[in-house]
């Protein structure tokens, strides 16, 4: 049997610790906040049955934990033996040993020492603001963005212009701090200095000088021949700008678009109307390759000299009449013709027989007597019987003579007169010499056209899916004074002009012209 | 007759307004092509990046003028047009780009704009829809009153958990404990907690309700249906804390990221006039 006093500790109203006594006498003493407990402490923190004080074998009075948790000197325990000062925690409560008067085995206080929190004040500490901080968290988050862009792309690129230090440091390396200025990408043949944007932009706030182009473009000459007309031409494009500049047509940032312009809105604001940009001129009005363009003119050598030439349009046939020196028949080397040996022998000559294309451009080798002619027309270069023939070479009229007089001299007046007529004079327009000279007559030099359309550019790789006869019509040609230039109707069965049509492609001006043959002018050719 | 809301302000006014605004910058797009493709240094370019820039600063104007009582105009109206202006600026912004982007300021400038603006959209989402919601779930009720009401269940709870058996009474003290609401802003934007203490007390409760001896099962079904309308209690107020954090989570974005943007816009502009 234990005899116990239980001293309950509490505050009153004012706060002040009041003690109120019990004794109990029990076999052993449960404390929890079962109602059955001998101590009954109803607080949910602590178990039904929560520990139990009795006597063990050793005769002193335990306190052992039933279903709660006992807390002794910072420490969860079992069991702990009740000696007199002892402090255990049993849940909330602090349970005391206090000396205990002559009639009880025990006297214990309890003190409530951690009270239930009131509900609602601790639900409500417990349940968050929606959006805790935001403001504070946006203020933050502006700021820092706002520093960072500041600094990456503001500050440091201008301190980069302005700091001449820091410029010239820069400049050593690969990317300067402004390349996050860049628009757009830099076209290939630019690249490798383009990521330094100081190489073209030289001065802060001014558009991209022309002296920036020409530390690298100094040979570049005169886009128009003429300072004046140039000057006149390339006048104010727009509000914005001087005009002139080179930057002005020659987009940068604009890769992979081409440097140079390509649109004809450049070309046909003159040319639509080129009296208005030069009175002086012959050149006809063109806007569109389709809807206004002239009829080709063709270039006609007139002489030997490079300024000898003339060019013809097209619609005056009677006058495109090609002088070559040469006789020959294209009828009469297409298709299946008789060769040299005999009835059996035909030959099936095609263009490319004798025109074969070099090159990636597809160009043409000149013909040659040698290589193209002489198989079959071997017989053109005998003279004398069938015995004793005497071959001469082909090439200039004096190694003919020279070879007639050498070996045939008694013949020579009646070979020479031969080949006047018929050998030399097969395939070449002869002339009768001047008294005095020292040949009887001679071949009139060949004048063979290389270029018809000097104005132009024309690329026969680009059109090798065509057959040559699609805009060479030489099948029927009799003679070599006839020109077998295809005119503007046949390129238009393929091209229309500024917009695509119907199975026609675009052409545009840049497609057969080029700019003013800006780097063929004379100030390039001239230090070649 | 219903009230006019913010989409329909005076007949849709700056619908139509952003309509005929997207219309002439297309309009010019289409027609006004340069040689090397559209680009932001263009005529075009210029005048819509003019255009845009004068909008972004009317758009964060917006910001200032809906703190301020005393201004022309209602709020109402300021709002439709700052919605459908800064969607028509969107697309003027776009052609101005040409369609041309890079690892730049002026991709990153548009960037920005893109955020604000889908952020906005989101914005309007919400409170096109959660004004709503919140008023179905709290009916006449508000938060403090909610808390009140789980306090009291609280309390109520635990009296009659203090005769139960102790498994019992640690889950009922348990869930009164450690009920946190809205504790982190994921769980906040959620509007549930997996491991919500309430609904976890209920389900233990509905197994431990098998061993209730049976002279506490009327005590027992008390404390469950009490038990059972806390959590629905909760559950409101997470959704209330649901509703409030996402209808204004938006901000989060759409304010930093309009000051962001006015930075990276003048960066633009001073990078494109100083490096003409």
């Amino acid at each position: 049997m234990i005899n116990c006093l239980l001293i309950k500790v509490s505050h009153n109203s004012r706060g002040v610790l009041s003690r109120s006594y019990r004794t109990l006498s029990a076999e052993e003493i449960t404390i929890g906040r079962g109602a059955e407990c001998t101590i009954h402490l109803p607080d949910p923190r602590l178990a039904m049955h929560h520990a139990v004080i009795k006597r063990l074998d050793d005769g002193q009075l335990h306190l052992i934990r039933i279903n709660g948790e006992l807390e002794s000197q910072g420490s969860i325990v079992q069991n702990v033996a009740l000696s007199n000062g002892m402090q255990v925690m049993i849940g909330p409560y602090q349970l005391v040993v206090e000396p205990a008067p002559p009639d009880v085995n025990l006297s214990i206080s309890l003190l409530l020492l951690h009270r239930l929190p009131d509900d609602f004040q601790d639900l409500k500490a417990r349940t968050h603001e929606p959006l805790y901080g935001a403001s504070a968290f946006k203020r933050r988050l502006s700021i820092a963005m706002a520093a960072i862009i500041a600094l990456l792309f503001l500050a440091l690129p201008l301190a980069q212009n302005l700091i001449p230090t820091l410029k010239a440091t820069m400049a050593q390396l690969p990317l300067g701090f402004d390349r996050v200025w860049s628009p757009g990408h830099i076209s290939n043949s630019h690249l490798h200095f383009g990521s330094q944007c100081f190489n073209c932009h030289e001065t802060l706030t001014q558009k991209v000088a022309d002296s920036a182009c020409v530390k690298c473009h100094q040979d570049t000459a005169a886009h128009i021949a003429n300072p004046a007309l140039e000057k006149s031409v390339f006048k104010s494009t727009s509000l914005f700008s001087d005009g002139i500049r080179c930057a002005e047509c020659h987009l940068e940032h604009k890769a992979p678009h081409p440097l140079a312009r390509q649109d004809n809105a450049m070309c046909v604001k003159c040319h639509g109307n080129i009296k208005a940009a030069d009175p002086k001129t012959n050149l006809s009005d063109v806007k569109d390759f389709d809807r206004s363009h002239p009829e080709f003119k063709l270039t006609f050598r007139t002489g030997p000299a490079v300024v000898d030439f003339e060019r013809i349009p097209q619609s005056e046939t009677e006058r495109l009449i090609e002088q070559s020196g040469l006789k020959f028949p294209h009828s009469q080397h297409f298709g299946k013709v008789q060769g040299p040996d005999g009835l059996w022998d035909v030959r099936n000559l095609s263009c490319t027989t004798c025109h074969r294309p070099e090159g990636k451009e597809m160009r043409f080798a000149a013909v040659s007597f040698n290589r193209d002619c002489v198989e079959c027309h071997k017989s053109e270069l005998t003279v004398g019987p069938a015995k004793a023939t005497i071959t001469v070479p082909h090439g200039a009229e004096k190694n003919v003579i020279n070879t007639l007089r050498l070996q045939a001299p008694k013949d020579f007046t009646t070979y020479t007169e031969s080949l006047k007529t018929d050998g030399c004079a097969y395939c070449h327009e002869v002339a009768i010499t001047k008294k005095g000279d020292e040949l009887p007559w001679r071949i009139t030099p060949l004048q063979i056209n290389q270029d018809w359309f000097s104005k132009a550019i024309f690329n026969h790789a680009s059109h090798q899916t065509q057959q040559c006869q699609s805009c060479h019509l030489v099948e029927n040609s009799e003679t070599s004074e006839d020109v077998a230039m295809p005119d503007r109707k046949s390129c238009l069965r393929c091209h229309s002009g500024n917009n695509p049509k119907p199975k026609r492609i675009a052409s545009s001006c840049m497609s057969c012209h080029e700019f003013h043959s800006s780097h063929a002018a004379p100030k390039t050719t001239a230090k070649k | 007759m219903q009230h006019s809301n913010i989409f329909d302000y005076k007949k849709y006014r700056y619908f139509k307004w952003a309509v005929v605004v997207i219309l002439i910058a297309f309009a010019g797009y289409l027609l006004f092509e340069p040689a090397v493709g559209h680009y932001g240094g263009s005529w075009l370019g210029y005048g819509l990046g003019t255009l845009s820039a004068l909008m972004v600063l009317w758009m964060a104007w917006y910001g200032i003028r809906k703190r301020r009582y005393r201004s022309s105009g209602s709020t109402q109206g300021w709002l439709s047009a700052h919605i459908y202006l800064g969607t028509a600026m969107t697309v003027i912004v776009t052609l101005h780009s040409g369609f041309h982007f890079g690892i730049n300021i002026h991709t990153l400038a548009y960037g920005l704009l893109l955020i604000v603006v889908v952020s906005g959209f989101f914005g309007n989402y919400a409170y096109m829809i959660y004004p709503r919601l919140m008023t179905e779930n709290m009916g006449e009720d508000n938060l403090d009153g909610l808390l009140l009401r789980i306090a009291e269940t609280d309390k109520l709870a635990r009296q009659i958990a203090l005769l139960m058996p102790d498994d019992i009474n640690n889950a009922v003290a348990r869930a009164c404990r450690e009920t946190y609401i809205g504790i982190s802003l994921m769980e906040q934007l959620r509007g549930f907690r997996a491991d919500c203490p309430s609904a976890l007390a209920v389900q233990q409760l509905t197994v431990l309700g098998n061993n209730v001896v049976a002279e506490q099962r009327k005590l027992y079904r008390d404390l469950y249906s009490i038990m059972v309308r806390r959590e629905s209690l909760v559950r409101r107020v997470r959704q209330d804390l649901m509703y409030r954090a996402r209808l204004g989570f938006w901000l989060y974005f759409h304010v930093p990221f309009t000051v962001a943007l006015l930075v990276a816009m003048l960066a633009h502009i001073v990078a494109v006039f100083l490096y003409w």
